[in-house]
């Protein structure tokens, strides 16, 4: 996403992160309690996972995430007008760039003076979906988080081996 | 604030009773009529903004929600 920040910056386009909830709570990165700890770990999101795009960080009880439907990482894009145009409940790179290139491409339609009329599609995209990568990323909240998800969904692959540099002894 | 909304909100681990009732996309806003706006603050310097300002300023604006974890 940062990526697809950065290719539409120049044509208008701009690209921010909104800091939620934490989805998959865990001993590094538990729930959150005050916004000071909200800060701390959207900073830790910039620092650590590379998110270059300016971090929003939302009110603590997530007033903005809850109004949009909260889900953990979801996607929408609005118009100058303060209407959503897209929306999606999952956070895909390849879904954005597409939708970008055919907003972009309305813009420059109705600068040529084409008379345009909006309606509604519904669409499936398909995201990838790296499971072990996802287990991988688990682990960086701490082995809570890991367990959690086990329970909830089942166990990880069976490439997946648990490494957390904080907690050696509790290796597998 | 209401404290049984912050936590439930942020809830402490994930399990389906608590996460569940969180997934409401379904009920979110339209496409195509004027979106809700809200507060929010920026972590380079803790100032106050809003997603109005934001998309107020931009041809179009773009919003990934998610957190750390």
């Amino acid at each position: 996403m940062n990526a697809i920040a950065d290719k539409y910056a120049e044509d208008g386009v701009a690209s921010v992160f909104l800091y939620s909830n934490e989805a998959h709570p865990g001993e590094h990165f538990p729930h959150l309690t005050s916004m000071e700890q909200k800060f701390r770990h959207a900073a830790a999101l910039r620092d650590e996972l590379g998110v270059s795009r300016p971090i929003l960080v939302d009110a603590l009880d997530g007033a903005c995430h809850r109004a949009y439907g909260s889900m953990p990482n979801m996607t929408w894009i609005f118009n100058r007008a303060g209407q959503a145009i897209y929306k999606s409940d999952w956070t895909d790179a390849n879904s954005v760039d597409n939708a970008l290139a055919y907003y972009l491409d309305i813009s420059r339609r109705r600068k040529d003076r084409e008379t345009l009329a909006p309606f509604t599609v519904e669409r499936l995209d398909y995201r990838n979906a790296d499971r072990l990568a996802f287990f991988k990323g688990l682990t960086r909240n701490g082995r809570q988080a890991v367990d959690d998800f086990i329970k909830a969904f089942g166990p990880p692959p069976s490439e997946f081996r648990w490494e957390d540099k904080d907690s050696a002894d509790d290796a597998d | 604030m209401n404290s049984d909304m912050l936590q439930r909100y942020n809830y402490d681990e994930f399990v389906p009773e608590k996460f569940m009732p969180w997934m409401r996309f379904a009920e979110s806003p339209e496409l195509g009529v004027a979106a809700p706006d809200f507060p929010l603050w920026r972590l380079e310097d803790r100032a106050q903004t809003s997603l109005g300002e934001w998309w107020s300023n931009h041809l179009y604006l773009v919003v990934e929600f998610g957190s750390f974890t």
